[in-house]
Order: C-alpha cells, then structure tokens, then sequence
C-alpha cells in the first residue's frame, strides 16, 4: 500500500519533470510577427534583385503602386500586401504546427510509456486494491447484514416462543385454576351433601331412638300399670284357677 | 371344685340325718332356711362377712333357728356357717335335698308360687309332673310374689314356665 503510493507520487512526478523538460523546446519553435514581416520583406526584395531595380526603390514600388499603372503592376502590390498581411494571421485554433505536433506526440509517447510502465501498474495495483477492499467490505457489510437478519430472525422466533410460552404458561395456569376451582366446588358439594346426608342419618336415628325410648317407656308404663291391674285383680279364685290351668297343661303336655 | 365341695357338704348333711332319723323334718327345714336366706340380703351379707368371728356367726343363726328347728338342723346349719361356705349354703342344700329326694327315688320339682298351694292342689301337680317326666316327683313349694300368678317349676335343669311374670315379661319383648 504504501509502496504503491510511493510509486504513484514518483510517477506523476516524472511526468511534470517531462513536462517542464519539453515544454523549452515547443515555445522556441514558434514566430513573432516582426520576424514574419522581416523575412517576408526580404522574399520582396530578392524578387527585386531578379529584376534589376535597386532595392529599397524596389520595395516601395512593390508596395505602391503609381499613378497609371498597369492593372498587372497593381496585382503584385495587391500580391506583396497579401504576403505582409499574411504575418498578422493568427496561427489555426485546430491544426498545430507540425513541429509542436512532433514535440507534443513525442512527449506524449514518452510520457505515455512511462505512464503505462509505471504508472499504470501503480494505479491499477491501488484500483484493484481498493477494488477489493470496497468488494471485502461489501462482503463484510453483506455477512453483517446477513448476520444481522440471522440474529433479528433469532430474535424473532425467540420472541414468538417466548409469546408462545408465556400463553401457553397463562392456559396453563387458568386450567389449573378452573380445575382447583371446580375441585373445590365438587368437594364443597360432597361435603355438603354428606353433612346433609349425615345430618339427616342422624335426625332419623335420633328419631328412631326418640320413638323407641318412648316406646319403651310408654310400654313401661303401661306394663307397670298392668301389672298393678293384675296383681289387684287376681284374687285367690283367679290364683287357683292359674295354677289348676297350669297343672292340667303339664298334665296334657 | 366348688361342686365336688357342695356335693362333700350335701353328702355330709344327709348322712347326719339320716343317721339321726330326721331325714325329711331337716329336709323340710333347711328347704325353709335357705328360701328364708335366698330373700334376706342382709343376713347373707352378715354370714359372709369374714370379719365377724365365727362363734359370733354361728350364734345369729342358732338364735334364728331357736324353737323352730330341730336341733339337728340347727348343728348342721352352724357347721356350714362355722367352714365358711355360707355363700354356698343355697347349692348345698338344693344337692341335699335331690341327694335326699334320690334316697328315697324321688326327684326334686321346686316349684314357685305367689301363693300358697292347697294339698289337693299339691297332689295333682305331682300326679301331672310325674307323668310329665315319668320320675316320681317330690315337690318343694317357693313362695315367690314376683311370679304374681301361676306357677314355675323347675326340675333339674328342666323349667316349665307358666307365671303372669313371664307372661308380662313376653309382652313387654314384644313392646320393643
């Protein structure tokens, strides 16, 4: 990683040395308007020589022309103006000078080679690094995610039991509740009814026992005066008629 | 044990009186002193009562029996007061008496009564038991006011129940 960045920031700046290095060259190449001028000057003053006329003479003739001139005069000073005017043309916005297109696409071939050797390699390794640090942390971030959804699914079925559960405890616990409630009630019933049962036995045996005792008295009673009605009236005649029925039974049996 | 005692006691009492010749008046008196005993808690209790002295005992009974026994009754009843077997003395005489009954054939019919039974009453009741059991009866009149009316009879471990007490006492089973 490191060695990577150290390898960019060397390149970059071997391409700005390259840069600087070329850049002398180019601006040398091009001219300035006094120079065009000159030089198109001397191109009309030889074009004099050829034809024997002194030289500064030759000069203002050509870029004059006279009164009464031949229309064939007046073309070359037309031609001559042509050529000194040509040197205030701008140079084309498009097409370069050949030599900057020379100085430019060499240094651009170098540049370039170097780029693609060094610089290239460098870039792409910190690409393909980051490239998979991105792809590492996306899969990372899609593994969190996934955990994430794992642990919220978890959750959510720990929750749903838990739901489960605790509604499932609450049944429970009513179920529970009904059966105590109605044990208690059947219970409450048996023992009520066996109260009732037993209280009723025990009524009827009082009863029985009121009826017998009473019975038993009123027997008493009614014996006891029997008794009494017997003894008073069993005189000596009724005595000895007992005992004369008495023999003659044991004499019969 | 106690059995084989009274019967010693019964056997001893009889040889006494026959040897005497007064079978039947001891017989007749013993029979009335042990009802007359049988209905006297208190003089059975007295006789019973082993803190009082022996002579003392035997001289409430000789002064009960004064002029209305015999002498040898009265001997005989002081000897079983003096041996301590005044509780028995109902038992021993009852074994006397059949002892005594069986020396002449004869077998001993008590028989309870609220009243006193005539001779000719006596009679028809010893002619009907006799031919009820075929044994020649002898028969010992209880006064007893409890039966009220009628008669019961024992022979032996035999009863013939025919009082108004049982008659009552039926009546009063059936009440319940």
């Amino acid at each position: 990683m490191r060695r990577k960045g150290i390898r960019i920031s060397f390149s970059l700046l071997f391409a700005m040395a390259g840069l600087l290095f070329f850049a002398g060259p180019v601006s040398a190449s091009g001219e300035s308007i006094g120079s065009c001028v000159v030089e198109k000057l001397e191109h009309i003053m030889e074009d004099g020589h050829h034809d024997g006329h002194a030289d500064v003479e030759h000069l203002f003739h050509s870029l004059h022309a006279k009164e009464g001139a031949t229309e064939e005069e007046q073309k070359a000073v037309k031609k001559n103006e042509d050529k000194l005017e040509s040197c205030l043309e701008a140079p084309s916005p498009i097409i370069p000078e050949l030599s900057e297109v020379i100085w430019g696409g060499g240094a651009f071939l170098i540049l370039f080679v170097v780029m693609v050797k060094k610089g290239f390699p460098a870039v792409k390794a910190a690409m393909d690094a980051r490239a998979d640090k991105i792809r590492d942390d996306l899969d990372a971030a899609e593994k969190a995610k996934t955990d994430a959804q794992s642990v919220h699914a978890d959750y959510e079925a720990r929750l749903a039991d838990a739901k489960n559960e605790a509604s499932r405890l609450i049944d429970e616990a009513r179920g529970a509740a009904d059966q105590v409630r109605s044990d208690l009630v059947a219970k409450a019933e048996t023992d009520v009814s066996e109260m009732k049962s037993r209280a009723a036995s025990e009524i009827e045996a009082s009863r029985q026992q009121a009826i017998a005792d009473l019975r038993a008295e009123v027997a008493g009673i009614a014996l006891g005066a029997a008794e009494k009605v017997v003894q008073s009236s069993l005189d000596d005649d009724a005595q000895r008629r007992l005992v004369d029925q008495y023999i003659d039974e044991v004499a019969g049996s | 044990m106690a059995d084989n005692a009274v019967a010693g006691y019964a056997d001893a009492l009889f040889a006494v009186a026959e040897a005497n010749g007064v079978l039947l008046t001891v017989e007749d008196e013993l029979f009335r002193f042990s009802q007359a005993l049988n209905s006297d808690e208190n003089l059975q209790a007295t006789l019973d009562d082993s803190s009082l002295p022996v002579d003392r005992r035997q001289q409430i009974v000789e002064d009960l029996l004064e002029g209305s026994a015999c002498p040898t009754t009265k001997a005989l009843v002081s000897m079983v007061v003096a041996s301590g077997r005044s509780s028995r003395f109902s038992s021993i005489v009852d074994a006397f008496i059949e002892r005594s009954a069986s020396s002449r054939n004869k077998t001993v019919a008590t028989v309870r009564s609220a009243v006193e039974l005539d001779d000719s009453q006596k009679d028809k009741l010893v002619t009907a038991l006799s031919g009820a059991t075929n044994k020649d009866v002898e028969v010992k009149v209880v006064i007893d006011p409890s039966v009220i009316g009628g008669l019961i009879t024992e022979i032996g471990d035999d009863i013939i129940d025919g009082s108004v007490r049982r008659r009552l006492n039926q009546l009063r089973e059936n009440f319940r």
